[in-house]
């Protein structure tokens, strides 16, 4: 926690001189964690093939090489590639079969999938419509899946455990610090110092050994369950002592008292007169919160202790790049995780940075 | 506070059940009757609140039991490991410092749009650089530029750990500098002609600093959060990777021992930062007397 974390910044900065204004960079960010959120959402439709289905005889192909010039009768055609065969198996190189033209089209039929469980469908924003090849954007993991599948899964899955762990830890720590700024001294002053105990060690630390208490294989929904409960009792110090300090400057507020005169009882002004005035400063924390919370899980599927395989994750996939010479022949196929990583904390950090608030608080 | 940490965390690690002896049940070739011996051999047999009573007279002492994994004893372990951590953290602390007070030197200095904009940018994408982010792009980076495996000592781990440090530390130093230059004294300053230079580095400077100082005091456990993943990617023998080996096999002890080390580490990194601030500016002193 920084000394001025909670404090909104004041308006326009960056922004001096008008060159920029943190409007449109925060709506910037929305878009990007819009696309995210829809990419994830639609998953099956922007992946073209299932992200678990291997093929044994593609392991680690380069990505597909898409073209649209014609050698044959030279002119632009609607764009193809070429099936890869592989030709060295122990160096994994890939040459083209020139005889094994396949065409990219919109809107194919492909595996089936849902959308949030409720539709069903086959059809994938793009894919192969004539031959027998398949288009890998980002080529192939070890065990012949479509990396470009799986990224757009992974972002699915990492979506889901950091928001709703933040959520979950957001509301335990806004019922704690409310309890703890409106009750008595004693109570105070037990649950601010779990509160402190909480925070004063280093949160992956503590997310760690955590996890060390749970078995190491867990299947993936209970993995995910497991980090999100891990990430809401790590998560609620933080946010209990900003809402206790939120509370006792609150109260002793004109509309506090007038609420009291007119014989509120404690609960209802907690919840209808000052924890409207504190959500302000309670987003400011949760979007915070969020960023942390997904590098903690992206940071343990990593180490191999969060998601794990079959189940893509943007961690796991990451632990790809350890294999040092697969990282020195396609570095950009191998970290497009990392950038997705890049691109949604950068997504946060500008929406929040659009609301005027800090950017200084890691 | 350690004495809470310890005990949440032990009956935290005891709660969810099963230990690091757990996995030996599935190997065929050890009998229950080795895994019931072994149990009682590391105690794991008796009731948590008589584990825990004893585990905190031995620690009180130092000695934090036997790792289960590396069968060494926990305290050696942690203390030579925590040697590769320290320099790393500091010198991440010092390459974060250098670069954000000279941004923001220059920034206040010069107070150039361009300059101004580019520092903001800078704190926007370095808060945006997760560890496990930038430590795999400078890997990929260097291995592809000299074609090394990357054994470039602690300088690559520490740059791939900078980047939310230089956010935290540009963002705050160029606000403290600009707050500062505001107020009454630099206007006298200035009115007897220094240069802004001076103005800057003897008279605001001072002012803006202790925030750091705090800030700086508070990163140590975010330093320590972040060489998990650095020393896991770099290869580094470390804290972070004992963390890693520790939660990996499930090993108690050594969790336990790395846990009470790290808080301390922190606290006692908080508790220097305060006698820095105090140093620096001695009209603390006379606030906490009056």
């Amino acid at each position: 926690m920084t000394p001025n974390a909670h404090k909104p910044m004041e308006t326009g900065r960056f922004i001096k001189n008008g060159r920029f204004y943190s409007r449109v960079w925060g709506r910037l960010g929305l878009a990007i964690l819009f696309t995210f959120a829809i990419l994830s959402i639609f998953a099956g439709f922007f992946a073209p093939y299932d992200p678990a289905e291997q093929d044994r005889t593609k392991p680690s192909a380069p990505p597909s090489q898409i073209r649209v010039f014609d050698n044959v009768n030279g002119q632009i055609s609607r764009p193809f590639l070429y099936e890869v065969r592989l030709t060295d198996p122990l160096f994994l190189r890939y040459e083209e079969n020139r005889n094994n033209r396949n065409s990219i089209g919109f809107f194919v039929p492909g595996f089936r999938y849902s959308i949030l469980g409720i539709f069903e469908s086959d059809l994938h924003l793009f894919g192969i419509v004539e031959g027998s090849g398949k288009v890998h954007l980002l080529g192939t993991d070890a065990l012949g899946r479509d990396r470009f599948s799986r990224l757009v899964y992974a972002v699915r899955y990492s979506l889901i455990a950091a928001p709703v762990g933040t959520l979950l830890a957001s509301i335990l720590g806004i019922l704690i610090g409310l309890l703890s700024g409106y009750s008595p001294r004693i109570v105070d002053l037990t649950l601010m110092g779990a509160a402190d105990a909480m925070l004063s060690l280093p949160a992956l630390i503590i997310i760690l050994a955590a996890r060390a208490a749970f078995p190491l294989d867990l299947p993936p929904e209970r993995a995910v369950a497991l980090l999100i409960t891990i990430f809401s009792t790590v998560g609620w110090a933080e946010m209990a002592r900003l809402c206790r300090g939120l509370v006792r400057s609150l109260r002793e507020r004109e509309f506090v008292t007038a609420a009291k005169a007119m014989g509120a009882h404690p609960a209802r002004i907690l919840l209808f007169h000052i924890l409207p005035n504190a959500m302000g400063s309670i987003i400011t924390q949760a979007t915070v919160m969020l960023p942390a919370f997904l590098i903690a899980e992206i940071s343990m599927s990593f180490l191999g202790v969060g998601i794990q395989e079959p189940m893509p994750s943007l961690g796991n996939m990451l632990a790809e790049a350890s294999d040092l010479t697969r990282l020195t022949a396609r570095p950009f196929t191998i970290l497009a995780p990392a950038i997705v990583i890049f691109l949604i904390v950068l997504g946060v950090r500008l929406t929040a940075y659009g609301r005027n608030m800090d950017t200084d608080v890691i | 506070m350690l004495v809470v940490v310890s005990a949440v965390a032990f009956r935290l690690l005891d709660a969810a059940g099963g230990d690091s002896l757990a996995g030996l049940s599935d190997n065929p070739n050890i009998s229950t009757e080795t895994i019931r011996r072994l149990r009682d051999i590391y105690g794991l047999d008796r009731p948590v609140s008589q584990r825990y009573l004893e585990w905190a007279a031995n620690a009180a002492k130092g000695d934090f039991g036997d790792s289960i994994s590396l069968r060494l004893p926990v305290t050696s372990l942690v203390l030579s490991r925590a040697k590769e951590t320290f320099k790393l953290a500091a010198l991440t602390l010092v390459i974060a410092l250098f670069v954000s007070s000279v941004l923001a030197f220059a920034s206040v200095r010069y107070r150039h749009w361009l300059l101004d904009s580019f520092v903001e940018i800078c704190v926007l994408v370095t808060a945006s650089l997760p560890v496990i982010v930038s430590s795999l792009m400078i890997l990929a980076i260097t291995v592809y530029l000299i074609n090394l495996p990357a054994a470039g000592g602690l300088f690559l781990p520490a740059i791939s750990l900078t980047p939310p440090f230089i956010a935290m530390f540009l963002a705050q130093s160029k606000r403290g500098l600009q707050t500062a230059l505001q107020q009454d004294y630099i206007v006298s300053a200035r009115a007897k002609g220094l240069d802004e230079t001076t103005i800057i580095l003897r008279h605001a400077l001072r002012n803006a600093l202790n925030p750091i100082i705090t800030l700086t005091g508070l990163s140590v456990g975010a330093l320590i959060g972040g060489s998990v993943i650095a020393e896991t990617v770099f290869g580094l023998q470390g804290i972070g990777s004992l963390t890693v080996t520790a939660v990996r096999n499930r090993d108690i002890p050594l969790v336990m021992g790395v846990v009470v080390f790290v808080s301390f580490a922190v606290w006692v990194a908080n508790f220097s930062a305060e006698l820095l601030q105090i140093v620096n500016d001695r009209r603390l002193v006379d606030a906490e007397r009056s």
